[in-house]
């Protein structure tokens, strides 16, 4: 059951005013333009364990990602398909507000959205990871930790996942009477493209590219939009307040230039298409 | 006070030997003193003692602290004063003896996200910290630029008889109001003179543990080191009758915790 | 433990290249959690780890505050991708003991009593396991205790010895954690001179019994020399005296 509640970040009036003051002359009060992302850093590689990893920090954000490859049995109804599974744990470390134990609704949302942008571009060629039709294909997990929550993490998150998935080598499998056996060698994940999650809020009229935690803590609304080369795969609009649909036009017009800058940071960060 | 040895200590590491009282965040076993803090371990003729440089802020009855409304029930407010735990206001301490929950709206008095400045009326092993509005400049702070500071760089803000913040104040014509729970807001007439005292403030913070902290406060503040008799700025207008108001010792008063008596 | 093949060879160096007596690269750095009171990132051979404190602050639910001190709690937690296998991220019977022991290894040094009907927070969680992940979580904890401003008498420097070759070695690594004959992790408060956690899996003779446990304390001191080497540099910098001012 979802349950309306206050928001876990209460801004202080000081603070709300003053973010609206400034807003009213065009300005955030971290200096940023309304369209401008925080300073975004992307670091692959760094959990050698895994398949693929990244760690990525957005401002204070903080994410790392891993790509596990096991095999398994296809998910129903798509049995020539490698199966994908994006999850995300918000760490009780990242936050004084979060929890140990299992996720709660935010959690759920944040780790699904993702996990939609990635499944919907159709970023991973799945009918590639199959070993034996309809029984044995690659199970591709995706999980990420977040290791510092500070606005936006659905983005933070995504890139995470994103570049994770880019760097990862999967192990070439075949099968040898009924069992699957490693060959030792190693291919990249079949990519086809690279979606790009970009988060704008609502605050008043002002619509402002990839909160930061404060702002989160004021806005009326928020919408996440994924992109690819080609145009949209995927959305969610969430929280209490709405968007008109000028405002959607234009937000939607923003993911795309947006996600352009960034689909080539992950590019130059993960070393993908060159 | 020249007998105090001063060294930068971690928990666990001995202070003294003998008999030295320990004064705070040490423990003594045996013979022996050790800290039990990250910080700067001062052992004179008084005893021994650690001045922290890290932990948060555990109320203490009379302090002046600045809060947020985080609730309120038909009955108190509940304030988060960065602390350990949440302080409770009492509806009667702003509406009075005769306050009636039915007819007294508390939510327009004082409404989730107000800050408020209080002082801290009781608070023991047993109770929430409990907070009063009663005395001058106390209640709801209207405006003003907001910061958090380490609650054990306050003393340090202040500085011995308030020398450094008055620094800071008037090089930058600014009104800073500093909780002992490490909440600081400043207001002043000019955007700029408010950036400066935040600029001069995250310098405290981060470099209290340094020594000459107050000569370079004043060389980021280009407050003249040497006032003779002449306002410390020149475009200051009435408040500075004791120009600059340093230290007669600084060797004492740099690292002088002023709240601690 | 059954040992299947040498894991020290003629020239007595281990699988990873280190003598018996040597300890793997450790690297501590202080305050890497923006959010948290107190926090470090240890690397220790290939375990990468960060451990985060939060308090002391309000218990909830409230009626697991404790009227005369504060109640500690841990959690160590392994990220799915931290081991050669995914892990589920449902915590599991292992994660859930080290949780505790890692609690009990940590209690004794926290001055508990100054903190009445507060919680403080301690989460360990293991971005890249190798052996000895225990015992890394348990420095960075303490080191990010010390950073959060909590009272402790002491910090606690945590290190394994084993055996090996039936050679007690200093600090197991992960394949002779698998294949090696015993592993004694050891966590000690080195100005208390007080072991807070010790587990031994494996044989040992009286005589090994004592010299693994000497090693792992040697172990636990060197990596103290570490700790207090990053504490001392988030705090103080380069600066190790304080300059009296004139």
């Amino acid at each position: 059951m979802s349950v309306s509640k206050r928001s876990t970040i209460i801004v202080e009036h000081l603070r709300r005013q003053q973010m609206l003051d400034n807003l009213a002359k065009g300005r955030r009060l971290d200096g940023r333009a309304f369209d401008e992302q925080r300073p975004l850093e992307i670091e692959v590689d760094v959990i050698k364990k895994a398949n693929g990893s990244a760690r990525v920090k957005l401002g204070n954000s903080e994410v790392i990602a891993g790509v596990k490859v096991e095999t398994g049995e296809p998910f129903e109804g798509l049995e020539d398909k490698g199966a994908l599974i994006v999850s995300g744990e918000v760490l009780p470390i990242a936050s004084p507000h979060v929890e140990p134990g299992p996720p709660d609704e935010e959690t759920v949302e944040l780790a699904r959205v993702v996990d939609r942008g990635i499944r919907e571009s159709e970023m991973v060629d799945l009918g590639k990871l199959v070993l034996v039709p309809g029984k044995i294909v690659y199970t591709i997990f995706v999980d990420c930790s977040i290791v510092n929550a500070d606005g936006n993490l659905f983005d933070a998150t995504s890139y995470a996942a994103v570049s994770a998935i880019l760097t990862a080598k999967i192990p070439i499998l075949e099968m040898k009477d009924d069992k699957v056996v490693d060959t030792g060698s190693t291919m990249p994940m079949p990519v086809t493209t690279v979606p790009v999650s970009i988060t704008q809020v609502r605050i008043g009229d002002a619509i402002l590219v990839d909160p930061a935690s404060e702002e989160e803590g004021c806005m009326d609304a928020r919408i996440t939009i994924d992109t690819t080369d080609e145009g949209y795969c995927a959305l969610q609009k969430g929280f209490t307040g709405g968007f008109s649909p000028d405002q959607i036009r234009k937000a939607a017009e923003t993911a795309r230039i947006k996600g352009e800058q960034v689909r080539a940071k992950i590019k130059e960060a993960t070393g993908f298409g060159r | 006070m020249n007998d105090i040895r001063r060294r930068y200590v971690i928990p666990g590491d001995k202070i003294a030997e003998g008999n030295y009282r320990p004064l705070m965040n040490v423990v003594k076993s045996g013979n022996a003193l050790y800290a039990t803090r990250i910080g700067i371990a001062e052992t004179g003729r008084d005893g021994a003692k650690v001045i922290p440089l890290s932990g948060v802020y555990i109320p203490r009855v009379n302090d002046l602290v600045i809060g947020k409304i985080t609730d309120h029930t038909s009955l108190s407010w509940e304030v988060d004063i960065n602390s350990c735990f949440s302080a409770h206001l009492p509806a009667s301490d702003v509406f009075g003896r005769d306050f009636s929950p039915a007819r007294d709206d508390m939510s327009k008095h004082l409404a989730v996200g107000d800050m408020i400045t209080a002082r801290v009326a009781a608070f023991d092993r047993t109770r929430d910290p409990m907070l009063t509005l009663q005395d001058r400049d106390l209640g709801k702070i209207p405006r003003g630029e907001l910061l958090k500071i380490s609650p054990t760089r306050v003393p340090r803000l202040i500085g011995k008889r308030g020398s450094m913040i008055q620094t800071i104040e008037q090089a930058t014509q600014t009104r800073v109001l500093i909780g002992q729970n490490g909440i600081v807001v400043v207001t002043g007439r000019t955007p700029e003179g408010v950036e400066m005292a935040v600029k001069a403030i995250r310098m405290v913070e981060e470099e209290a543990h340094t020594a000459n902290l107050t000569q370079r406060i004043k060389v980021l503040l280009n407050v003249p080191d040497e006032p003779q008799g002449a306002p410390a700025a020149s475009n200051e207008a009435q408040k500075t009758a004791e120009p600059a108001a340093a230290p007669a010792d600084p060797a004492e008063g740099e690292l002088e915790v002023e709240s601690e008596k | 433990m059954t040992q299947t093949r040498n894991l020290i060879d003629e020239n007595g160096k281990r699988t990873d290249g280190r003598t018996i007596d040597e300890l793997r690269q450790v690297k501590i750095t202080v305050g890497t959690v923006k959010n948290a009171d107190g926090s470090a990132f240890i690397e220790f051979g290939k375990n990468k780890i960060v451990a985060a404190v939060y308090g002391p602050r309000e218990v909830h639910p409230k009626h697991l505050a404790q009227s005369d001190r504060c109640v500690l709690r841990c959690r160590y937690h392994m990220s799915p991708f931290s081991t050669d296998t995914r892990k589920n991220p449902a915590p599991s019977r292992r994660e859930v003991e080290i949780s505790k022991v890692m609690r009990e290894a940590l209690e004794p040094a926290v001055m508990l009593e100054d903190y009445p009907r507060a919680a403080i927070d301690v989460f360990v969680e293991v971005l890249q396991s190798d052996g000895g992940s225990r015992c890394a979580g348990i420095t960075a904890a303490s080191v990010a205790l010390a950073d959060a401003g909590i009272n402790m008498r002491d910090i606690v420097a945590a290190c394994a010895a084993g055996k090996v070759d039936d050679k007690i070695v200093l600090d197991i690594n992960d394949t002779e954690d698998k294949e090696g004959g015993a592993d004694m992790p050891v966590a000690y408060m080195p100005t208390l001179g007080q072991i807070t956690l010790m587990q031994l899996d494996g044989r040992l003779s009286p005589e090994q019994f004592n010299e693994c446990l000497d090693k792992a304390l040697v172990g636990c001191k060197m990596v103290y020399d570490i700790q207090r080497q990053a504490l001392m540099q988030k705090y103080f910098g380069n600066e190790t005296e304080v300059k009296e001012e004139q």
